[in-house]
């Protein structure tokens, strides 16, 4: 018996695809000649690569529970990095690259370290790394931006195209596919996705709820790296951009969390979510050309993603066997005084 | 179908209750299902004022998804109707059912352990204020007021977090019934005794029975069909979803209760004449001098093939001998060992390597993961045989669970995809029995192995555990229950003051001995 494979619960599970679709739809009539172009859809795949690579970097700590708010500013680190390090100290390209995935996953450590050893709410820690990091960065650009190095392998690094693509997706692509089997098909994501459930339980049933929690921190971090490196070579080092990834990320995570195992967070709702908002974005944007676009619509999206959640869990929990991360209306006898405490977002407790 | 009330039930009706005459609850009509699981179907209830109302059932007969119903956390299917002393309850609205002045202790209580006990008491009806700042003088008063009433000698400053089972219920019992929060016309209880023993289940039902002699209905859940003698005006029965019976208690008997429950005869005397293999000669697990909590020291082994009780009232350092054993919790002092090695404490993992396992008391906190699948429960200790690098065998993963869930007969059987939260309660428990069975522990701790399980899964849970034990494996049980240990258990060893005061086996065995143990001359 499967209640999740009910025809009905498609709209809900795949409400992303649809509204993706509908998207489409609706731009494709209203702006043809303009949205409905090869040129739109490589650039909004490429353009929106990075910002998928930071958002499976936020889903990984996220499975088990713990928040990374780090990751713009570890993102932005890495962009100054591999760029000063190539343009001021003259090194050659690859060992730049490993260098500073390197230090970003060394961040990673320390974030993780804080938060295992340390047991400081990850919220907290990362918000105080964050700060750090940034300034790390201004320490290693100095005052001034760094200029682009100028090799050609460089830029072709993310900007070489593929069947019309540039390649970047593809490594995109290709995170998403590792981050996937990592979470979904193996022992370790198992072991995340346990401790982001119920840590204590998880800890007595023999999962080391640190050494998870670490490594996912690690991983993030690392991730960051790689998409700091990337975004250099594909738009050149910039001091500020990273603080802009934090939200985005965040929302299509908690949206990618309603979509396909809903509940929990995962690689491919995630995507679907990221981009589904960054077509209705850039249809937007071709119709009105105004700049505040993706504020509003990634704002709004955080907030209508965890609203859904909540109004779920409440009202029609019994819809769907709900993967309750929210304790309260699980079991026979849902713990619900009402006015109990009661985790207003996706109860994922950090 | 309302069988008729108790003499005092009509009287407090009489003494003017608001709402006229109308019974504490009516439910009719009501159906809900979850996919293709119908969890109710066409329930119809009557609960009177003053009376108390035992709803019965088997492990997923519906009967918490009828009281999450009735708390406003699930809305039934169109066509059900819900009276509350005669007004009618707006579905899907906890706030209303509140107002309409139910109470419900839920089976995991909804307590906040970060709280004080009086910061949890007015946590559901708000705080004495005066202008927004809180009245600590005059909250600390009523709340030794509210304690009192259910007969808890506490102080209302202390953090919940460190109090036992039966002094939480007491607790959320007390918050369910303070005046403060306005007339309760009825109070559910949803499994309130499942891990009490016996004294402070004796105390609870001396509460329930007060509440409902102002004058509320009460509808009680519960597996242990002595209280249901004891306590209950009318027993309501259901099985798989539907009402199979509603009968007013003094014409019941025990065995025609069992028939109404299960649909067949129990043979209850099968659980406790288990023909026990004798234990083999070397002790595998030695515990020396052990401290933790409550527990000042106790030292025991326990030799392959035996099985071992541990007995003890609430406060007796029961609740903490077996997480100290396996070091869940880090002792004052003493060791464990198993095989001659010794355990170190606070490292599961290293302990579930030696062969030990343990199934934690308390189910939602320390024991499954609710937002995993069952099967995802079942594994999680050991994902060693399911890993064929690169890929972990889902499919193999599914045959497994589903075999263990015909094993031990969880519902519905093609539920090893399902969250753990979508099983019922003592489906649930037997998930987390499952997953250590599964892992052939040499050391198998078991707290409260069967709570909330009902009297037919009882007896094959136990048949489950003498079969770990014949298997090798060295077995503690700790329990409330000092039928289940007596019946089960080759010896019990009896705590008090933290102090293991007895050992009792062999023709010593008795209920009573073991009780008698268990108070001597304390108070
Ligand atoms: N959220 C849910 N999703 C899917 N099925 C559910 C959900 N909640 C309950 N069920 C199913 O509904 C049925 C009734 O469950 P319920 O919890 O009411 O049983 P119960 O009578 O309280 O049993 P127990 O004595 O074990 O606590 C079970 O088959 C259960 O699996
Ligand atoms: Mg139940």
């Amino acid at each position: 018996m499967s209640s999740r494979r009910r025809p009905s619960l498609g709209l809900d599970r795949f409400s992303g695809l649809y509204l993706w679709a509908l998207f489409v739809a609706v731009f494709a009539i209203w702006v043809p000649h303009l949205f409905l172009t090869a040129g739109t859809v490589h650039s909004v795949a490429a353009q929106q690569a990075i910002a998928a690579i930071v958002a499976i970097a936020v889903l990984v700590p996220l499975a088990g529970g713990t928040y990374d708010l780090s990751v713009g500013a570890t993102v932005n680190f890495a962009t100054i990095m591999v760029t000063v390090l190539q343009s001021n100290h003259s090194w050659s390209m690859w060992p730049a690259i490993i260098a500073t995935v390197l230090l970003c996953a060394l961040i990673g450590a320390v974030n993780g370290l804080i938060v295992v050893v340390g047991r400081v709410n990850s919220f907290i820690a990362t918000l105080g790394s964050a700060s750090v990091i940034a300034a790390f960065q201004a320490i290693t650009a100095g005052q001034a931006q760094p200029l682009p190095p100028t090799s050609t392998a460089w830029s072709a690094l993310t900007q070489r195209e593929v069947l019309g693509f540039q390649i970047i997706v593809f490594y995109m692509l290709a995170i998403a596919v590792v981050v996937w089997w990592g979470l979904a098909r193996t022992p370790a994501g198992r072991y995340l996705y346990a401790v982001g459930g119920n840590a204590e339980a998880a800890r007595l049933s023999g999962v080391r709820t640190g050494r998870w929690t670490w490594l996912a921190l690690t991983t993030s971090a690392t991730l960051c790296g790689v998409a700091g490196v990337f975004y250099a070579s594909l738009s050149g080092p910039s001091l500020t951009f990273g603080g802009a990834l934090l939200l985005p990320a965040f929302a299509a995570v908690f949206l990618g969390s309603t979509q396909l195992t809903p509940g929990h967070v995962n690689v491919w709702g995630t995507l679907i979510a990221l981009y589904a908002l960054a077509t209705g974005i850039k249809g937007l944007q071709l119709v009105t050309g105004v700049q505040w676009l993706p504020d509003m619509f990634n704002g709004l999206a955080l907030l209508s993603a965890v609203s859904f959640a909540v109004w779920r869990q409440q009202g029609r929990g019994r819809r769907r066997p709900r993967p309750a991360r929210d304790t309260t209306d699980e079991e026979a006898s849902g713990r619900e005084q009402p006015g109990a405490a009661r985790p207003q977002e996706l109860s994922l407790n950090q | 179908m309302g069988p008729r009330l108790s003499a005092g039930a009509t009287d407090s009706a009489a003494r003017g209750i608001p709402g006229g005459r109308a019974p504490a609850l009516e439910v009719s009509g009501l159906r809900m299902a979850f996919g293709p699981t119908v969890a109710l179907d066409d329930v119809a209830l009557t609960v009177e004022r003053g009376q108390v109302h035992a709803l019965l059932g088997e492990n997923g007969s519906g009967k918490s998804t009828l009281i999450k119903i009735l708390a406003g956390y699930h809305r039934p299917d169109p066509g059900g109707r819900v009276l509350v002393a005669g007004r009618a309850l707006s579905f899907g609205n906890p706030v209303n059912a509140a107002s309409l002045g139910c109470r419900f202790v839920h089976q995991d209580l909804g307590l906040v352990d970060t709280l004080s006990v009086a910061e949890n008491l007015f946590l559901t009806s708000g705080f004495p204020a005066r202008w927004g700042t809180i009245r600590w003088a005059r909250l600390l008063r009523a709340a030794r007021d509210d304690l009192a009433r259910v007969g808890l000698d506490l102080d209302p400053r202390q953090p919940v977090a460190g109090l036992s089972p039966a002094v939480r219920t007491g607790l959320a019992v007390a918050r369910a019934l303070r005046p403060g929060a306005g007339n309760v016309a009825l109070l559910v209880l949803d499994e309130p005794t499942a891990t009490l023993p016996d004294d402070e289940v004796r105390q609870l039902l001396a509460t329930v029975r007060a509440a409902a002699a102002t004058g509320a209905g009460v509808l009680y859940v519960t597996h242990h069909l002595d209280e249901v003698f004891d306590i209950a005006d009318v027993a309501t029965v259901l099985r798989d979803g539907r009402v199979v019976a509603s009968s007013a208690v003094p014409d019941l008997t025990r065995t025609r209760l069992v028939n109404q429950l299960l649909g067949s005869e129990l043979d209850e005397a099968h659980a406790s004449s288990q023909a026990l293999p004798p234990p083999r000669a070397n002790a595998v697990l030695r515990v020396h001098d052990l401290a933790a909590g409550q527990l000042r020291s106790l030292s025991l082994q326990v030799r392959a093939g035996e099985l071992v009780g541990i007995a003890g009232l609430t406060g007796s350092g029961r609740e903490s001998a077996l997480a100290a054993v396996f070091g869940a919790v880090h002792p004052e002092g003493g060791d464990v060992l198993v095989d001659s090695t010794p355990l170190r404490p606070g490292h599961p993992r290293r302990a579930i390597d030696a062969g030990v396992a343990y199934l934690p008391a308390d189910r939602k906190a320390h024991g499954g993961i609710m937002s995993l699948p069952a099967a995802a429960n079942l594994t999680l200790p050991d994902l060693r045989a399911l890993w064929r690098p690169p890929m972990l065998r889902l499919g193999a993963e599914r045959v497994e669970a589903r075999s263990w869930f015909s094993r031990l007969d969880v519902r519905p059987a093609g539920a090893v995809h399902l969250p753990l939260a979508a099983l019922s309660g003592g489906n649930q428990q037997k998930v987390l029995l499952a997953k250590w069975l599964r892992c052939r522990p040499r050391v198998l701790l078991l707290d409260e192995p069967t709570q909330g399980v009902d009297i037919g899964a009882k007896a094959q849970i136990h048949q489950r555990i003498v079969a770990a034990a014949d298997d090798g494996a060295a077995v503690v049980v700790s329990s409330a229950d000092v039928d289940e240990l007596v019946a089960l258990c080759h010896r019990v060893v009896v705590l008090r003051g933290g102090h293991a005061v007895a050992d009792l086996s062999g023709p010593a065995l008795s209920v009573p001995a073991v009780n008698r143990a268990a108070l001597a001359a304390e108070r």
